[in-house]
């Protein structure tokens, strides 16, 4: 991969963003220096896009997304395969492969200095000597296949001791095997397997020594991509509770990239559900679960199977996830979406505030039009348990 | 060797395939001990079961429990150590190579679906083969893969047919594996974690799929899991593995809905509910370490509810309920029936009954 290609491409390309309908929720305008301090707010991701490939053949994968993240809170990031939230992940870290290029947008990270001030650092346009000093100890990422993510060359133990070499030069050897000890301790694993190969260790326990090198360096953000999609479920509550346990005691922000919505709803503090690259709903967790706006949320919470109650079929979403070379026009949902009117198919619909708690939705239903009647399931007030239902028919409307 | 070819009605009821006492052992050797230090795996232990026409039996477990291997013996791919295999009412010889007249009646489908297609190979290819392999004439092969395709509502055929794996989702791939299994008119499908790989939306299509299949054609499905709120959502009867050994086996879903043996209890405590969260505690480390005892109840070092008797003695299966065993001595006291097979009867066999 050729980082001069990345920045080459995502300045060329930056000029003919059209940034044209994207509603952003934060206010502030100056991003680089001075402007209103970002405070609270650790990220700051506006109008980003990413493609795959060049010129005529690219797909657009990432579709302008704006994100943002305060510090110490979870944001979970739901999707099926394709929907773009690991590419989105990937291209604000900048760790995106060719042919993936970031086409436009900004990625502000908010480096706050131990007295508190923001320093911060648009990861789009920072150059490689800047990256380096915010990956890892400020930004660390837990890949899915741990096995895959791991040296399989080099016991456990090294792989901790280069982390710290590189980027804690001032340690000492017995420091950084202290060091090390102690995070192998805090995911709940013994001494002795920083003499084992990452091949010699079950499912999980890669998973906890992935989790231990990322908080290494205390960062202030950890992304999780999947952490926990191939262990089964016993493993994966317990590292969750782990990760969780860890959290309140670091205090850093988390963004957690899964399919499993039911997960989500119980880990993360706000969601954003992603669809063929774009953002189609962004809710409070328990908002998202007890009232989902958009027909694709709703879909993905009936695709869960019960574990109480009667046993009703359900029907999940039909059709297949998109295909992002060939989109619909309109509404890229409008094919599987049992709602879908004549608007839908011409127009697309861009992620509008709903007024409701800072949540917001991509949907003509809640477009507020007159003659449109938000379906029954989609409009939902207050808490209590939503029956899984099946989604209604798709109704011919061409 | 008489291995059953007859191709008469399938009948809903009827058993199809049996597993009695099957177990299968793994010996590997202690690293730096030479040829002397041999340790047996026990992948399957003593595991019986009925696969009927017109049921879906699953089998829940986390990784390790023995369920993929398991599955792999009921196709023959892995020999099982002891115990037998019963196809339509005979027995087959432990020792005879598996038969294209055993794989004609069980086919198995596996969990990746891009793993288990040829990649250079188009859909047509991945699918006339086993129809070519199995003795169909070549005239008839286009219509056969078209009705196969048609059946698993990958629709039109001619679409899908002349299309390579990498052009398809996942699930119209996976879609495409069943289909695959299904052209040559099984009796017995044996689906190994199926949906596992799949995109959450389009899971529940692949599930309505296979309790399709069960219901209208009278097939007889082993679906294997690691997650339980799917086998409740299909099974007819339920299965849970730990450590190569049945720990409890339900008929309907009753083990979901009250569980009694202590794994199944933290099966279900792990499963996301977003409905109520506090409802039950993360299991402690030690409850999800994988240790497995090697005296005594296997789950007794993750156990919550330990007692002396754990550690030493291994307990039988005890009958809980109706239709329900658990294999935990905290059923002891509870009054016990005779059973040869701990094993729920069948639809008309007669239910267990007291002695």
């Amino acid at each position: 991969m050729s980082t001069e290609s990345i920045e080459a491409s995502g300045v060329v390309t930056s000029a003919n963003v059209t940034s044209d309908v994207s509603v952003v929720t934060t206010t502030h305008t100056d991003q680089r220096t001075g402007g209103p301090a970002m405070g609270q707010r650790i990220l700051d991701i506006r109008n980003f896009s990413v493609d795959y490939g060049w010129g005529e053949g690219a797909v657009r994968a990432v579709n302008n997304v704006d994100l943002h993240l305060n510090r110490s809170t979870v944001l979970g990031i739901a999707g099926e395969s394709g929907s773009g939230k690991s590419t989105l992940v990937y291209g604000f870290t900048r760790l995106l492969r060719a042919p993936g290029v970031i086409a436009g947008g900004e990625a502000l990270f908010n480096l706050q200095s131990e007295d508190g001030t923001d320093i911060i650092v648009d990861l789009v346009t920072a150059s490689e000597k800047e990256l380096r000093k915010v990956r890892w100890s400020n930004i660390s990422v837990v890949l899915q296949s741990a096995l895959s993510a791991l040296n399989p060359v080099l016991r456990v133990g090294t792989q901790f001791e280069q982390v710290l070499k590189t980027h804690r030069r001032d340690m000492s050897k017995a420091d950084r095997r202290a060091r090390t000890v102690e995070l192998l301790a805090l995911v709940g694993l013994n001494e002795d397997r920083l003499r084992r190969y990452p091949h010699e260790l079950s499912g999980g326990q890669r998973q906890r020594v992935m989790i231990a090198l990322a908080l290494a360096l205390d960062p202030q953000l950890v992304i999780m991509d999947e952490p926990t999609t191939a262990l089964d479920v016993v493993t994966q509550r317990e590292i969750i509770s782990k990760l969780f346990e860890l959290r309140s005691r670091f205090g850093f922000a988390m963004i957690f990239i899964t399919h499993d919505l039911s997960l989500l709803v119980e880990l993360a503090d706000e969601i954003v559900v992603m669809y063929a690259g774009e953002i189609v709903e962004r809710a409070s967790a328990q908002a998202l679960y007890d009232t989902p706006r958009h027909p694709y949320t709703l879909g993905l919470l009936n695709s869960f199977p019960p574990m109480h109650g009667v046993r009703t079929e359900l029907t999940g979403i039909p059709g297949s996830p998109p295909d992002l070379a060939q989109l619909p026009t309109g509404c890229n949902f409008n094919p599987r979406c049992p709602y879908a009117m004549e608007r839908c198919l011409k127009e697309s619909p861009s992620l509008a505030d709903l007024g409701e708690d800072g949540r917001s939705v991509a949907c003509w239903l809640h477009s507020g039009d007159a003659g449109v009647v938000v379906p029954v399931e989609l409009r939902r007030t207050g808490k209590g348990k939503r029956e899984p239902a099946p989604m209604p028919v798709k109704r011919d409307v061409s | 060797m008489s291995e059953v070819t007859d191709v008469s009605e399938v009948i809903a009821g009827t058993v199809q395939l049996q597993a009695r006492h099957l177990t299968r052992h793994f010996t590997t050797r202690i690293p730096g001990r030479g040829f002397n230090g041999k340790h047996v795996v026990r992948a399957v232990d003593d595991v019986s079961l009925d696969l009927v026409a017109g049921e879906v039996v699953a089998v829940v477990g986390e990784s390790g429990s023995g369920k993929s291997v398991l599955a792999r013996m009921l196709a023959r791919i892995v020999r099982p150590t002891s115990g037998d295999l019963i196809l339509r009412g005979s027995t087959i010889p432990r020792k005879a190579k598996r038969s294209l007249a055993y794989a004609s009646q069980v086919q198995l489908v596996l969990q990746d679906p891009f793993a288990s297609m040829n990649p250079v190979h188009k859909m047509r290819h991945n699918l006339v083969r086993p129809l070519v392999i199995h003795g169909a004439k070549r005239e008839d092969v286009q219509a056969l893969a078209e009705a196969a395709l048609t059946r698993v509502s990958l629709e039109p055929p001619s679409r899908f047919l002349d299309r390579y794996p990498h052009e398809l989702s996942g699930g119209q791939l996976q879609r495409v594996s069943i289909a695959r299994a299904l052209c040559i008119e099984p009796r017995v499908l044996l689906a190994d974690e199926p949906i596992s790989m799949l995109d959450v939306s389009v899971r529940l299509g692949v599930l309505n799929l296979l309790r399709g299949l069960c219901d209208n054609d009278d097939l007889a499905i082993l679906y294997i899991t690691h997650d339980i709120a799917s086998a409740r959502y299909i099974a007819d009867e339920v299965i849970v593995m730990y450590a190569g050994q049945v720990v409890e086996h339900s008929r309907g879903t009753i083990l979901v809905d009250e569980p009694t043996h202590p794994y199944t209890q933290l099966l279900i405590a792990s499963v996301p509910n977003p409905d109520d969260p506090t409802s039950v505690g993360p299991p402690t480390a030690e409850q999800a370490q994988i240790v497995i005892a090697e005296k005594g109840c296997r789950f007794n070092p993750r156990c919550p509810f330990v007692m002396d008797r754990c550690r030493v003695e291994e307990p039988p299966e005890f009958i809980v309920g109706e239709n329900h065993t658990s294999r935990c001595w905290l059923h002891a006291d509870k009054p016990q029936f005779e059973v040869e097979v701990a094993l729920p009867r069948r639809r008309g066999e007669g239910e267990i009954t007291k002695t």
